[in-house]
């Protein structure tokens, strides 16, 4: 009688989940499990390029067990050590729905020094591997992944307040913040959206129907003329998405962050920092 | 309260599940000397050892055993005519079949309303039968106080007694959207016996302000309020003796849930202060309180949470860094602290970072 509660969850998941549990092994081993979803998402993205995991070009940081699956800080930084400008990263949860969660190009005023970094919330609907997979300037793939241990975030239902959540969807909040150090090579800012990010994962029970998905699908981060990146943004980012990152600082010149977004149902949101950046 | 995350669940499904065939013919009966309690910690503990299958199962089978409740479900009479039975500080397992929040009863001279009715149909059949031994009246009204899993999934043991379900004006939304989560989770936390016949039954009287029921020489008022533990809390008090049922607006002892809204809590918190019942009863806690002192944890809470949490994002600081520092000074002194806190700092960062 008691058996019947696996039926409600795969038998390769609680094989899984049991191999961990039980035997204490290193999560790596669960990476061979024979349906790793990585081999295929790895050739539909990447193809036949070559990614080199481990050599300390870039580190992912994920809470090892996701409290809330629905908001899960992930932050993705590359060591003052690499140096140059970096093309592109890359954000993969491979066992979500939809596995590619952001991909962000950057551009002349992402900087090309000091300690990059990209920090935003995340959706994890199961345990899974998470990696981050960065493009450098000579054009070649390097990957840091990590496990987390989470459940159901991309059907996790409803904003907390749902009236709350709803009254100003397109509101954007936008800062600069000033460095420690008036000349480093980079500040940080953060683009914050109001919008419910419908993953289109959730039952509404009403209607017996799926809430369509309605999510933040481009974001365009400038200082001035000069693009710091581009992001094109999937349902596996929380609502209200959040992007806190790294661009080159200017001493003298103006700091302050344009971004412009565009949803699934093509309506822009704009948002500007103040000119004179927020003070820490 | 939050119902747990599925990540604990699994586990959980996991401990109680697969092996048990495998052990079907190991005794029905308790290792010697241990308590339910004992071996189910037993089992968790060891849970890294691989013959951590045997003892699970083991324990599983004494659980299984010893589940369907042997004595009557206990209800102290707080105030004339007014019962609350007190749940255990637990996530919902098979051990507990749901029983882990606070429910009640008040019986006026024509009927009876149930406040909340704790979290499976059999725990809340459990709560019937008590009910029943106590009064014959008819049962009138099913209020809940919110939407959450430990509160309301009892509601279907009292379906035929066609009471109106009655519950805020927002309840039903927010119960249907996580309809699938809470009865998936259940189900997993529950395990299968403990869950059978648990369905979700909505309110059929919904509450947009306010509302008074007559239970015949006896109102109860019925008070909805802003988001605070959630987007649907409900306030319900006795008017002849001055007893208000908090429902998840007041936690003690167990650490306070937020699937709401952060500042609205505080706020209802203040005008709970300024205008005091005669006593109050919280949705996980003792039976019955009196204010200030019941409010008085919750509060300081709920302040240091906001309070750390804010001086974080004005530094700049991140989600990640407040989810590892935020109102750890709170740390020992509450129970549950390290399955809800976490997410607490994390919904309140998520709200707080917008003001």
């Amino acid at each position: 009688m008691l058996s019947k509660i696996a039926s409600c969850f795969t038998v390769r998941r609680i094989a899984g989940v049991a191999t961990a549990l039980m035997l204490a092994m290193p999560v790596a081993a669960i990476a061979n499990d024979d349906d790793d979803p990585w081999p295929d998402l790895q050739k539909s993205v990447f193809g036949d390029r070559q990614i080199v995991e481990g050599d300390g070009v870039v580190t992912i940081e994920a809470p090892e067990r996701a409290e809330d699956p629905a908001v899960v800080p992930i932050t993705i930084s590359v060591p003052a050590t690499v140096q140059g400008p970096l093309r592109s990263m890359s954000l993969i949860i491979d066992k979500n729905p939809a596995p590619i969660a952001a991909k962000f190009d950057f551009g002349p005023a992402a900087g090309s020094g000091g300690e990059r970094r990209m920090t935003t919330r995340v959706r994890v609907d199961t345990y899974t591997f998470i990696r981050a997979i960065v493009e450098t300037e000579d054009g070649k793939l390097h990957m840091a992944k990590a496990f987390v241990k989470a459940s159901g975030g991309c059907s996790a239902p409803a904003p907390k307040d749902a009236d709350g959540a709803n009254a100003d969807i397109g509101k954007m909040m936008v800062r600069s913040y000033e460095p420690e150090q008036a000349h480093a090579a980079l500040r940080d800012g953060v683009v914050m959206i109001k919008h419910p990010n419908n993953s289109g994962l959730q039952i509404d029970q009403v209607s017996r129907g799926y809430v369509p998905a309605w999510f933040i699908r481009d974001i365009e981060v400038k200082r001035g003329d000069e693009l710091i990146f581009n992001a094109d943004l999937g349902i596996s980012i929380s609502t209200n998405p959040n992007l806190r990152f790294t661009y080159s600082n200017d001493p003298d010149g103006n700091n302050a962050v344009q971004v412009t977004a565009i949803d699934s149902a093509r309506t822009t949101f704009t948002g500007a920092s103040a000119n004179r950046a927020l003070a820490n | 309260m939050v119902p747990p995350a599925r990540t604990r669940n699994e586990k959980a499904a996991f401990g109680t599940g697969p092996e048990q065939e495998t052990f079907s013919l190991w005794p029905r009966h308790r290792l010697p000397g241990l308590t339910r309690r004992e071996l189910l910690i037993a089992g968790m503990a060891i849970s890294s050892v691989p013959l951590w299958g045997h003892f699970a199962a083991l324990a599983a089978e004494s659980l299984t055993a010893a589940a369907p409740a042997a004595k009557a479900m206990s209800f102290s009479e707080i105030a004339p005519g007014v019962y609350v039975h007190t749940g255990r500080h637990e996530l919902q397992s098979a051990d507990n079949r749901g029983d882990m929040s606070n429910a009640g009863f008040i019986v006026g001279d024509d009927a009876v309303a149930v406040i909340d009715t704790l979290g499976s149909a059999q725990v809340g059949a459990d709560m019937r039968a008590a009910i029943k031994a106590i009064t014959d009246k008819p049962i009138r009204y099913v209020i809940n106080t919110h939407m959450h899993p430990d509160h309301v999934f009892g509601n279907i043991a009292f379906r035929d007694d066609k009471p109106e379900f009655v519950a805020h004006h927002k309840m039903a939304r927010g119960l249907s959207a996580r309809a699938e989560t809470y009865l998936n989770n259940t189900k997993a936390a529950l395990g299968e016996a403990a869950f059978e016949g648990t369905e979700i039954v909505l309110p059929t009287l919904p509450v947009q302000d306010k509302l008074t029921l007559d239970l015949g020489g006896r109102e109860l008022v019925l008070e909805a309020q802003p988001a605070a533990h959630t987007d649907n809390d409900l306030i319900v008090t006795d008017a002849k003796t001055g007893t208000m049922f908090l429902g998840d607006l007041l936690f003690s002892e167990h650490i306070p849930t937020l699937d709401g809204s952060l500042r609205g809590w505080l706020t209802v918190i203040d005008k709970l202060e300024s205008s005091p019942p005669a006593r109050v009863v919280p949705g996980h806690g003792p039976a019955s309180m009196e204010i200030p002192a019941a409010l008085a944890d919750e509060k300081r809470y709920w302040q240091t949470v906001a309070g750390d949490v804010r001086k974080l994002i004005a530094e700049g600081k991140t989600l990640s860094d407040a989810t590892k520092t935020a109102g750890q000074s709170e740390r020992g002194k509450w129970e549950m602290f390290d399955q809800y806190h976490v997410r607490n700092v994390t919904a309140a960062f998520a709200e707080l970072e917008w003001e």
